[in-house]
C-alpha cells in the first residue's frame, strides 16, 4: 500500500538526522561574538575572486521535488510521458533510484538532499550521502557533443559574474527527473545557476531541455541552507533491502479499503494544525490544512500540493505522505491534535484554529 | 559449485572492466605535467608541490603491480598481491583465533560476501589494491580519496582536528580519518570503522550484507570496530606514490603489522569511468541475493 511505500523513504531519511556525526566546529567560518557561526556574512571567496561554493549545502525543494512539471500544461508533456508517471504512481514508485539503490542522475540538482561541495581551482565536486560523486570541471573545456551516456552526466561550468553556471548533457534515460517519475530522454540537457546569496543562503535555478518529451524547456527555482559545525553523513543503500520484501500492493489497493466518514464528523477534523515535534528537513514548525469540500477531506502541507485524504476508518486517513493521518480528540470529544503517521513513529501537530 | 561462483564473478569483473575500458571519457591531459624530452610525461620528475610547500598528491592513481621485481627494499614492508594482505610475511597474518577461522571460511567461499561483490563499500585496504583506480583532491583543510569503485568516498580532515575517541561517533564504513604531515609524508590515521563483531562472527538477526562488513582484502582477511589504521603515503616522484598501512586491532590480531601498496599516476588525461555497481546486478542474482 502507497503508505508502506512513502513511509520507508521517510524513515530511511531520518536516520542522517538521528545519528550525527562528531560535533566539531568548522575551521575558518566566520563566527558572531557568541561563537556561533555568522549566517549573514558575506560570501567567501577564493584566491581569484571567485565566490567559494564551498560547503554542506542542505537544498530546500518544496514544489518540484515531487513534481519538477507542475508549472508544465499537459499539452506541453508527451502523452506517453503523462501515462507512465500514472503508472509509476499505480507502482507505488518503487523503481525510484532511492529504492533500487542507483544514483538520481540529474534530479540530485532538484530533490531536498543534502550536498558536500568542494570547490578547487579547475574542478567542482559534488558529493551525496549515498557516497555517490559528481565531478563539474572548471578547467575551461567544453561539454562534449556526444557524451557516452552515464547516470551523472557530463558537466562543465562557468562564472557569469558571481553565479556559476553549470551547463550538463550525456545522462542516460534511467532516472526520474522527481519522486512522481517524469522521464526524460538521453538528449536532456541541464543548466543550472548556482549564486551564493550570504555565508549560509543559495540560490537555485534549474532549466531542463528534453524536446524529446517536454515541449518547451522550462526553469524551476529552489534554494539551499549551509549546514556549518557538521560533516556529510553516510547513508549506503544496500545495508539492508529488507524494505522491498513489504513494498508489495498497487497504490489503487488503499482505495478498497475506504469507509464512508459522516460530513458532520468531517467538518470536526477541518482547522490548522502546527508541528509539534521537528522532524525532517523541512522548514519548522510545519503547518497542515485541513479543509472539507464536497464531503471529501483533504489535507494541505504548507508548500505543497493539496492531497485528498481517504478514510480507512472514522479517525485514520490515509493518502497523506507517511502512514497518513490521525485525528485525537479530548474527553469532550474536541478535536486537539492530528498525528502524522510515520514509520520511525508518529509526529504530533496542536490544532491552532478550529 | 565453488567452480561455478568463481566463473559467475568472473564473467562479471570482465564485463565490468570492458565496458569502462571501451567507453573513456575524451582526454583532457592535466596542465603543468612534467615532460621528458620525447614529449612524454616524465614521471621521475620531482613530486609537484602545493603552495604551502606540501608535496601535492592529487591526481589519479591506479594500481602499479610490479614496481620492485627484486622484491622490497631492505627495511621496507612487504608489498600486497594478489588480493592477499599477508603474501609477504612467511608465517602470513597474526591472526586471532577466531579470525583466522573466519578467513578461512570466507576464503573457501571463494569471496562470496565480499563487499565488493555485494555493491557495498569496500574495506579501506582494498580501495588501495582494486584494479579500478581512485583519485585524490588535495585543498588546504581536507583531502577527498574518491575511487571509481563502489562507494569509495572518504574525507582526510587535515585541518588539525583529532581523532574523535573509539565509539564516540557511529561507525562508518569508510571510517573517520585526519591527516598530518611529517616531512614529506601525508600520514593519515583513521578508526571508528563499521567491523566484523567477534562475538556474532555469522551476524546472526543481522541483514545478509553484514557479512560483507570487515573485509580487509580479497582473502576476507577481517577486522573490527576495534581496528585504527594509519597509512603513509609518500609521492615518491611525479609518477609514484607509496602508501603504507599499519593495522592495529587488538581484537582481530596478535600484533600490530604493516603492509605496502604502489599506485602509478594516469596522466594522459583520461577520468575516472561512472561505476555503477547496481547497475548490474548479475552477481547478486547469481548468488540469490538481488533485491527482487
Amino acid at each position: 500500500m502507497k503508505i508502506v511505500v512513502f513511509a520507508i523513504i521517510l524513515s530511511a531519511m531520518t536516520t542522517p538526522l538521528a545519528a550525527q556525526w562528531v560535533d566539531y566546529p568548522t575551521p575558518g567560518i566566520p563566527r558572531t561574538a557568541d561563537g556561533k557561526p555568522n549566517l549573514s556574512a558575506p560570501v567567501p571567496r577564493t584566491a581569484d575572486g571567485k565566490p567559494d561554493l564551498s560547503g554542506i549545502w542542505q537544498r530546500i525543494s518544496l514544489k518540484y521535488e515531487r513534481n519538477i512539471a507542475a508549472d508544465l500544461k499537459p499539452g506541453e508533456i508527451q502523452p506517453w510521458a503523462q501515462t507512465l508517471v500514472r503508472q509509476r504512481a499505480e507502482d507505488l514508485q518503487k523503481d525510484h533510484m532511492s529504492v533500487q539503490c542507483l544514483p538520481w542522475g540529474p534530479s540530485y540538482s532538484n530533490s531536498a538532499r543534502r550536498a558536500k561541495i568542494v570547490q578547487t581551482p579547475g574542478l567542482l565536486l559534488m558529493l551525496d550521502e549515498d557516497l555517490t560523486y559528481r565531478q563539474i570541471f572548471l578547467d575551461g573545456r567544453t561539454l562534449e557533443t556526444e557524451p557516452n551516456p552515464s547516470w551523472m552526466g557530463y558537466s562543465v561550468g562557468r562564472w557569469e559574474g558571481d553565479t556559476l553556471v553549470v551547463d550538463s548533457f550525456g545522462f542516460n534515460d534511467r532516472t526520474w527527473l522527481d519522486r512522481d517519475g517524469h522521464p526524460h530522454s538521453e538528449a536532456l540537457r541541464m543548466t543550472e545557476r548556482y549564486r551564493r546569496l550570504d555565508f549560509a543562503h543559495m540560490q537555485i535555478e534549474i532549466t531542463l531541455n528534453d524536446p524529446k518529451v517536454y515541449g518547451r524547456p522550462w526553469t524551476v527555482s529552489l534554494s539551499a541552507e549551509l549546514n556549518p559545525d557538521t560533516e556529510l553523513l553516510e547513508s549506503v543503500c544496500n545495508e539492508s533491502h529488507h524494505s522491498l520484501e513489504h513494498w508489495v500492493g498497487k497504490a489503487s489497493d488503499e482505495k478498497k479499503f475506504e469507509v464512508m466518514v459522516a460530513p458532520e464528523i468531517l467538518a470536526k477534523y477541518a482547522g490548522t494544525y502546527e508541528e509539534l515535534d521537528y522532524w525532517g528537513n523541512r522548514p519548522h514548525p510545519a503547518i497542515i490544512e485541513i479543509t472539507v469540500s464536497d464531503g471529501a477531506l483533504f489535507a494541505e502541507l504548507k508548500g505543497r500540493e493539496k492531497v485528498p485524504l481517504v478514510a480507512q476508518s472514522e479517525t485514520n486517513f490515509s493518502g497523506f505522505y507517511g502512514l497518513g493521518i490521525s485525528f485525537v480528540a479530548d474527553a469532550q470529544g474536541v478535536v486537539t491534535h492530528l498525528l502524522e503517521r510515520r514509520i520511525s513513529r508518529d509526529y504530533r501537530f496542536r490544532r491552532t484554529t478550529r | 559449485m565453488k567452480r561455478w561462483f568463481i566463473l559467475a564473478a568472473l564473467v562479471i569483473i570482465i564485463a565490468v572492466l570492458s565496458s569502462s575500458l571501451s567507453a573513456q571519457w575524451p582526454l583532457h591531459p592535466a596542465p603543468g605535467v612534467p615532460k621528458g624530452p620525447d614529449g612524454k610525461p616524465d614521471l621521475k620528475a620531482p613530486a609537484p608541490r602545493t603552495a604551502d610547500g606540501k608535496p601535492d598528491l592529487s591526481g589519479i592513481w591506479i594500481r602499479f603491480d610490479d614496481p620492485e621485481p627484486n622484491g622490497p627494499p631492505p627495511g621496507r614492508p612487504p608489498l600486497v598481491r594478489g588480493g592477499d594482505a599477508g603474501v609477504g610475511f612467511k608465517d602470513g597474518l597474526p591472526f586471532q583465533p577466531w579470525a583466522a577461522e573466519l578467513q578461512k571460511k570466507r576464503a573457501a567461499e571463494n569471496g562470496l560476501n565480499d563487499p565488493d561483490g555485494l555493491c557495498l563499500p569496500q574495506g579501506p585496504l582494498q580501495y588501495h589494491i582494486d584494479p579500478q583506480p581512485f583519485k585524490i583532491i588535495q585543498t588546504p583543510r581536507q583531502i577527498l580519496y574518491i575511487s571509481e569503485s563502489n562507494y569509495g568516498l572518504r574525507t582526510i580532515y587535515t585541518d588539525g582536528r583529532s581523532l574523535p575517541p573509539q565509539g564516540d561517533v557511529q561507525p562508518y564504513w569508510n571510517g573517520y580519518s585526519i591527516g598530518k604531515w611529517d616531512g614529506d609524508t601525508l600520514v593519515v590515521e583513521s578508526n571508528n570503522f563499521h567491523g566484523v563483531d567477534p562475538s556474532n562472527v555469522r551476524g546472526v538477526g543481522l541483514p545478509d550484507s553484514f557479512l560483507g562488513i570487515g573485509w580487509l582484502d580479497h582473502r576476507g582477511s577481517p577486522y573490527t570496530e576495534a581496528m585504527k589504521l594509519t597509512e603513509r603515503f609518500r609521492r615518491v616522484n611525479f609518477g609514484l606514490l607509496d602508501i603504507e598501512l599499519t593495522v592495529d586491532d587488538p581484537k582481530a590480531y596478535t600484533k600490530p603489522f604493516t603492509v605496502r601498496v604502489a599506485q602509478r599516476i594516469v596522466a594522459d588525461g583520461s577520468e575516472m569511468i561512472e561505476f555503477i555497481c547496481h547497475e548490474n546486478q548479475t552477481f547478486l542474482k547469481l548468488t540469490g541475493r538481488a533485491p527482487h
